[in-house]
């Protein structure tokens, strides 16, 4: 056995930089939350973490708190679960080492499928821009996920949503964050899709953020269902590498 | 908002966050984000300093209660005992956390735990024609022998179903891990449990975070104990 790793979990403390990633994360899915959102979890090494921010949610342990969706997706394949259960502009929280293949295939989706993403997890990091929300512990020790650290987390962020539901007027976004997201996502220089089903006449059924879509394929030909493309003006132009599927 | 009606407005809620008095103006038309946006970081570095202090006092109050727990689960797990971890709503993912780090650690041997949550047809089965107070209770008495351990973990330590369940534990001669919060509850109290860990705290999410890092304690020191009997 290696040497008893509890004083950096203890003594780690939260950086400036992780509470306020904290706070942003809070405020995004209170918005989320007050615009019908569901919060999917998944923690798919330690699934009773998934549990328990569902159950943190749905059932607060504060009487007079309410009572929000969330829901444990568990399983043998979280990616079909979650491809086939989530809504655009819902959220998904992962809590998972940076390469658990199924979390990465998920947050590599979550564009096309629309979803907020934040992911809760220690030692090396995710690829930056992985998740919108990366809530990070760099302690390296595989045990971290057995000390409370994450627990922490999740319990401040849970905390901290609940604080922002007392400030109805910064429920919705601001005017210039509108401004952004139509940027990214409406002046349609590529926008993520996934395939849903082939054509046979060089187009297939593709998932965006924007819903289902007829998009020409003859540019990426041949794609498969569950391959990610670049979507231009009706067109695949491009296929992602899909190095992290599982 | 008047002073008088923030006042009102605070004592309204008196189960609600420490926080929850930094914001009672319920202002609809509210605009200003990055102000929302540093008292939370601000709150969120307060609690973590609150969470981070109880862990540690929690185990420099625990550190003989661990020893002793170790003790007795590394001399009946070389025995062939076994660990079966059970707790209601978060506990019970807490105690489901536990039971993973015995069987499947990242580091070191894998011992025989599991968790008395994970199987709905077995919790609903019970729940449905027993009650839920004994739907623990049941289990131990179909899996119980005189040389296993069960673990329970809760922040009242006063709940009926975890209560039952050691009293059950007890009869059939398995050793007794209580985890509670605030004054102990029941758990400290009772002569159905061994060893109590009581976390001295009002929050239960605080409770929670120091009794996950007692439990992997438990389980780091559990180790030392099997390594010292020749168990490697």
């Amino acid at each position: 056995m290696t040497a008893l790793v509890t004083a950096p979990a203890i003594d780690s403390g939260l950086g400036e930089e992780l509470s306020a990633d904290l706070a942003a994360a809070a405020l995004v899915l209170a918005r989320r939350f007050a615009a019908g959102a569901t919060l999917w979890c998944l923690a798919p090494a330690w699934e009773p973490h998934a549990h328990h921010v569902a159950v943190e949610f749905v059932h607060p342990v504060i009487v007079g708190k309410r009572a929000l969706p969330a829901v444990a997706v568990t399983g043998p394949d979280p990616v079909a679960a979650l491809r086939v259960s989530a809504e655009p502009d819902d959220i998904v929280l992962a809590v998972a080492a940076a390469d658990d293949p199924a979390v990465r295939s998920v947050m590599r989706r979550a564009p096309a499928w629309g979803l907020t993403t934040l992911w809760i997890g220690g030692g090396a990091r995710p690829d930056p821009g992985a998740a919108d929300h990366v809530l990070w512990l760099d302690d390296p020790d595989p045990r971290l996920p057995a000390t409370g650290g994450f627990v922490l987390l999740y319990h401040l962020l849970w905390e901290l949503t609940h604080v922002c539901f007392e400030h109805p007027g910064l429920l919705t976004p601001a005017a210039s964050d509108c401004a952004d997201l139509v940027c990214v996502t409406c002046r349609d220089e590529g926008r993520l899709g996934e395939v849903i089903v082939r054509r046979p006449d060089g187009h297939a059924a593709v998932r965006t953020a924007q819903g289902e879509e007829l998009v020409a394929t003859m540019l990426v030909d041949p794609v498969e269902p569950g391959d990610l493309v670049l979507v231009h003006a009706g067109t695949a132009i491009s296929k992602l590498t899909d190095e992290a599927r599982p | 908002m008047n002073e008088a009606a923030v006042n009102e407005a605070a004592t309204q809620k008196p189960t609600a966050e420490a926080t929850g008095f930094l914001y009672p103006f319920l202002d609809a038309e509210e605009r200003d984000q990055d102000s929302l946006l540093a008292d939370l970081a601000a709150s969120a570095r307060a609690k973590a300093r609150e969470s981070a202090a109880l862990r540690r006092s929690t185990l420099e109050d625990c550190a003989g209660l661990v020893a002793t727990a170790a003790g007795e689960l590394a001399r009946r797990l070389a025995a062939g005992g076994r660990i079966f971890t059970f707790g209601n709503g978060g506990s019970s993912t807490d105690a489901a956390t536990l039971a993973a780090l015995f069987a499947r650690p990242p580091l070191g041997r894998p011992l025989p735990a599991w968790s008395l949550t994970a199987d709905q047809a077995v919790l609903t089965a019970l729940g449905n024609d027993l009650g839920f107070e004994l739907v623990f209770a049941r289990q131990l008495i179909a899996h119980g022998r005189n040389t296993d351990i069960a673990i329970a973990m809760s922040t009242s330590g006063s709940s009926k179903d975890l209560t039952a369940a050691f009293r059950e534990a007890r009869k059939r001669g398995m050793y007794t891990v209580g985890f509670s919060g605030y004054d102990g509850g029941e758990f400290a109290e009772s002569r159905d449990v061994d060893v109590c860990f009581v976390v001295r705290s009002q929050s239960v999410h605080r409770i929670q975070e120091a009794q996950a890092l007692l439990g992997y304690e438990l389980w780091a020191a559990v180790h030392e104990r099997l390594g010292e009997q020749g168990e490697y």
